[in-house]
């Protein structure tokens, strides 16, 4: 986040995001948004986030548009299918479908996990309070997003207890899920528990005021905010009359 | 100056058969450091929720009986208002945490956040609290990241940052080292040597003995005993509430069972060091 992208505002981001998000929905083909791929690379690449990008990306999105050539490719029967071998065939129509297909959600899902790759959660829950948005709505989506890691050592807690009281958590796939039904109940049990620790611990300090939020942790627009985010809508305006005209 | 007056304050959770506060009147000065003890279920943690306002704001139940903070009706406050009057620290150091920030730093200011304090007052603030608790080290650290001991600190600083006048500690030492034990007492040292009023809920009754100037006795919701700590701590009527004294106590009245005269009995192992030594 300390590049000169991850020190952008967060809303900055957004529009440039909106917009390229506009583009890559209405723009007909597939080649555009195929494009998008290395420019999101390269966007990466100056964050310095490319390498947990490429990690996401392919553990998620790549498989994804695998299996959707596959299935539209060899499996959907289209009318110009040419049998390869029994159920499987080869068609142009599926090949020229998918290309479409996800090539959008190539493009769109890029740019969304970049997004949240050069841009903390601390700075969304910011842009977002000076946004006007009710400190309620906004301590639910960051305690949610830090509820997970706790949540995870806390399962990791447990298993460990379980472990040492000679139940098997590791092995094969059916032994694990063997092992993962019995946590499940501690799990949320602990957590139902804690949630009433926390209201307190919240109301001690003074959660519940009617003052205006403040914020320790401040982040401003530049100068390059303001132009990044003049140029993102111009952008669309000119896309948009580019398509109409 | 009253601080907390209680009178006749009963209180009974939903779907619970008896009280669990059972009339109960007592007065909390200001200034002065107050160690309430009792046996398990005496009702001790449930006194300090009504104290703090969260009976019935936050439990229902039936609550009779009259709470004044600083003379007021506590259901008079606004939401939020007693925070500054009253800091609150829990047991647990575990959900003491916001879980919306990111640093200590951040944690320490959320409380100001809440009631509006313009950034440069909360820096402010939060600078002078790292020093005052001697949280240098740890500012950058995730909240989720400290030791119990680490949390707890954190915990007591963020809920200081408002500046409370009345600070009630739920037995903030219960779940950690004597090492982190020693930190909270000095901390708790700190808050006596500034003229807070002080509420503290401790099992570790030495302790007690040397910090708190009056203590509470809680038996199934009554309050059985109050009074100065030398006068509490050396009755060896406490042990018949299921309370506890201390060391030094309880040795000098083995001592004078045994024939062994005692002018005075001593609270802490240091007074009766020196009566010895005499």
């Amino acid at each position: 986040m300390n590049s000169a992208i991850g020190k952008l505002y967060p809303t900055t981001k957004f529009f440039v995001l909106l917009a390229l998000v506009i583009v890559c929905i209405f723009q007909p083909g597939w080649q555009l948004q195929y494009l998008m791929l290395p420019v999101v690379l390269v966007i990466s690449l100056l964050a310095g986030t490319a390498k947990q990008f490429l990690g996401t990306f392919f553990k998620s999105i790549f498989i994804i548009i695998l299996f959707i050539f596959a299935i539209q490719v060899f499996i959907v029967a289209n009318e110009d299918a040419q049998p390869i071998w029994t159920f499987i065939h080869f068609s142009q129509t599926g090949l020229d479908e998918s290309l479409t297909m996800t090539s959008k959600i190539a493009a769109i899902s890029s740019l969304v996990i970049c997004y949240f790759q050069v841009t903390s959660v601390q700075d969304i829950i910011f842009a977002m309070e000076k946004g006007g948005l009710p400190k309620k709505v906004t301590f639910v989506i960051s305690s949610n997003i830090q509820l997970i890691p706790q949540m995870s050592a806390l399962s990791k807690t447990i298993t460990d207890a379980q472990r040492s009281r000679g139940i098997e958590t590791e092995g094969s796939l059916i032994v694990r899920a063997k092992a993962f039904v019995p946590m499940l109940g501690p799990l949320v049990l602990s957590s139902i528990q804690q949630i009433e620790e926390r209201v307190l611990a919240l109301e001690s300090r003074a959660f519940s005021s009617k003052a205006k939020k403040t914020s320790i942790y401040e982040i401003e627009k530049t100068a390059a905010d303001h132009a990044l985010s003049w140029l993102s809508l111009l952008a669309v305006i000119a896309y948009i009359v580019g398509r109409v005209v | 100056m009253d601080m907390v007056t209680l009178n006749h304050v009963s209180y009974q959770y939903p779907l619970e058969s008896g009280e669990v506060i059972r009339d109960l009147s007592l007065t909390l000065e200001a200034g002065r450091v107050y160690g309430l003890i009792g046996a398990n279920e005496s009702g001790k943690t449930t006194l300090c929720n009504i104290i703090r306002g969260f009976i019935p704001a936050l439990y229902k139940g039936k609550l009779t009986g009259e709470v004044r903070v600083k003379g007021r009706p506590v259901e008079e406050y606004a939401d939020g208002e007693l925070a500054t009057i009253i800091g609150y620290s829990f047991q647990n150091p575990f959900t003491q945490i916001s879980g919306v920030k990111d640093t200590v730093y951040e944690e320490l200011a959320y409380g100001m956040e809440n009631i509006g304090v313009p950034r440069e007052k909360m820096v402010e603030r939060v600078d002078e609290l790292v020093r005052i608790f001697h949280l240098e080290e740890l500012v950058r650290k995730n909240p989720f990241e400290l030791s119990g001991g680490q949390k707890q600190r954190v915990a007591l600083a963020s809920m200081l940052a408002l500046d409370p006048e009345l600070v009630i500690l739920d037995e903030p030492t219960s779940q950690l080292d004597p090492q982190s034990t020693d930190d909270i007492f000095e901390i708790i040292q700190l808050l006596k040597q500034q003229g807070k009023t002080i509420l503290l809920v401790e099992h570790k009754i030495d302790l007690v003995a040397a910090y708190c100037d009056d203590i509470l006795l809680l038996h199934q919701g009554k309050l059985v005993m109050q009074g100065s700590a030398q006068q509490v701590l050396t009755d060896p009527k406490v042990l018949d509430y299921g309370g506890q004294l201390p060391q030094a106590a309880l040795y000098f009245l083995a001592r004078r069972a045994q024939g062994q005269p005692a002018d005075r009995i001593p609270l802490t192992v240091q007074q009766a060091y020196e009566i010895l030594k005499k």
